[in-house]
C-alpha cells in the first residue's frame, strides 16, 4: 500500500459522523446490508430507481475507486489466510469459500436485522439493545471462528 | 434527488475512511479478530461513541431534508436476531470482510470480491425468499424496518 492507515482517532470519529448526517439530513438508520438489499431486489425486478440506501453502497464504490486513484491501489493478488492457505490448483477452491461466506454474511445480516454497519455502529449508538446484543454475538462469533480457522488452516 | 445524493455522497466518505483504514485488506481484519492489533477496536469504539453523542445532540430536531422530527424506536433482543448476527459472524471471520469493505474490495480492485458479493446477493435473496413464505412462525424481527 502507498499510503499510511488513517488514525483511528480521524477514521472512527468520521465514520460516527457518517451515522449522524444520515440521521440528521433523512432521518434514517445507516446500514450497508440495507443498501444491497435495495439492489438486488432492483435487479430482481429490472427496476434500477434505487433509494438512497442503494445509493450509499453506490457511493462506498464510487469512493473507494476515488482513493484508489488518489492514493494507490492496495496489493490486490493475495487474499488473506485464503491466499496463504490454498496454493497451486487448490486456489480454485476460494471462489466456493468467498461465495459461502457471502451467503451467510447476506443471510445472517437480513436475519440479524444489520451488519457491522447497520447494527454494530448505527445501533449501538442508538443504544437499540437488539443491536448491542447482535453485534456482541457476531464479534464473539467472528474472534471465536478466526481463532478456529487459524487452529486448522 | 436529494435524498439519493446524500445517500451517494455519505456513501463516499465511508468508503474513502473504510479504504485509507486498510478495512479493505482482509489480513487487517484478521489481525483484529485474532486480537493481534487493537486498531479496528479503537477505530469502531470512537466510531460508536461519536455518532452516540451526535445522535443525541440531533434527536428532536427537525431532519434537514425529510422535515420529520429526528427520532427512533428500539426493541428488545430476539432469539432469531441473535442467530442470524452468529451466522454473519461467522462469515466474516471465513472472508474477513464485512458488507461495507466488500464493496471497497470491488472499488480497490480487488476482484475476490466478486464472489463474496455473489454470495451476499445470494444469500439476501434466500432470506426475502423465506420471509415471503407464508409461515406461521414469523418473528417481528423479520419485519424490522431498516437493515444495515
Amino acid at each position: 500500500m502507498l499510503h499510511h492507515q488513517l488514525a483511528w482517532y480521524i477514521a472512527g470519529p468520521v465514520l460516527g459522523l457518517c451515522v449522524v448526517a444520515i440521521r440528521l439530513l433523512l432521518n434514517e438508520r445507516l446500514g450497508i446490508t440495507g443498501g444491497y438489499t435495495e439492489i438486488v431486489t432492483g435487479v430482481a425486478r429490472r427496476s434500477f430507481a434505487l433509494d438512497w440506501r442503494g445509493w450509499f453502497v453506490i457511493g462506498l464504490i464510487a469512493g473507494s475507486v476515488a482513493f484508489t486513484l488518489v492514493a494507490g491501489g492496495p496489493d490486490f493478488h493475495g487474499y488473506g489466510w485464503l491466499t496463504t492457505t490454498f496454493t497451486g490448483t487448490a486456489r480454485a477452491l476460494i471462489a466456493p469459500i468467498l461465495l459461502l461466506a457471502g451467503v451467510l454474511i447476506g443471510f445472517g445480516a437480513k436475519t440479524a436485522g444489520g451488519c457491522t454497519s447497520g447494527n454494530g455502529l448505527s445501533g449501538s449508538a442508538m443504544f437499540a439493545p437488539s443491536s448491542l446484543a447482535a453485534t456482541a454475538t457476531f464479534f464473539s462469533t467472528a474472534i471465536a471462528v478466526s481463532f478456529l480457522i487459524k487452529a486448522v488452516a | 434527488m436529494a435524498r439519493r445524493a446524500t445517500g451517494a455522497v455519505v456513501g463516499a466518505i465511508f468508503g474513502v475512511v473504510l479504504c485509507w483504514s486498510g478495512m479493505t485488506s482482509p489480513n487487517v481484519i484478521r489481525g483484529a479478530l485474532l486480537l493481534q492489533h487493537a486498531y479496528l477496536f479503537l477505530f469502531f469504539a470512537s466510531a460508536v461513541a461519536t455518532a452516540f453523542v451526535g445522535l443525541r445532540l440531533v434527536r428532536g430536531t427537525r431532519a434537514l431534508l425529510t422535515g420529520e422530527t429526528v427520532g427512533w424506536t428500539v426493541k428488545p433482543p430476539r432469539r432469531p436476531q441473535l442467530v442470524g448476527a452468529a451466522i454473519f459472524g461467522v462469515g466474516w471471520a471465513i472472508a474477513d470482510a464485512c458488507p461495507g469493505p466488500v464493496a471497497t474490495q470491488l472499488g480497490q480492485g480487488r476482484l475476490w470480491s466478486l464472489f463474496t458479493l455473489s454470495g451476499i446477493a445470494i444469500g439476501i435473496t434466500l432470506f426475502t425468499r423465506v420471509e415471503r413464505r407464508p409461515a406461521p412462525a414469523r418473528h417481528e424481527t423479520l419485519t424490522a424496518p431498516a437493515s444495515g
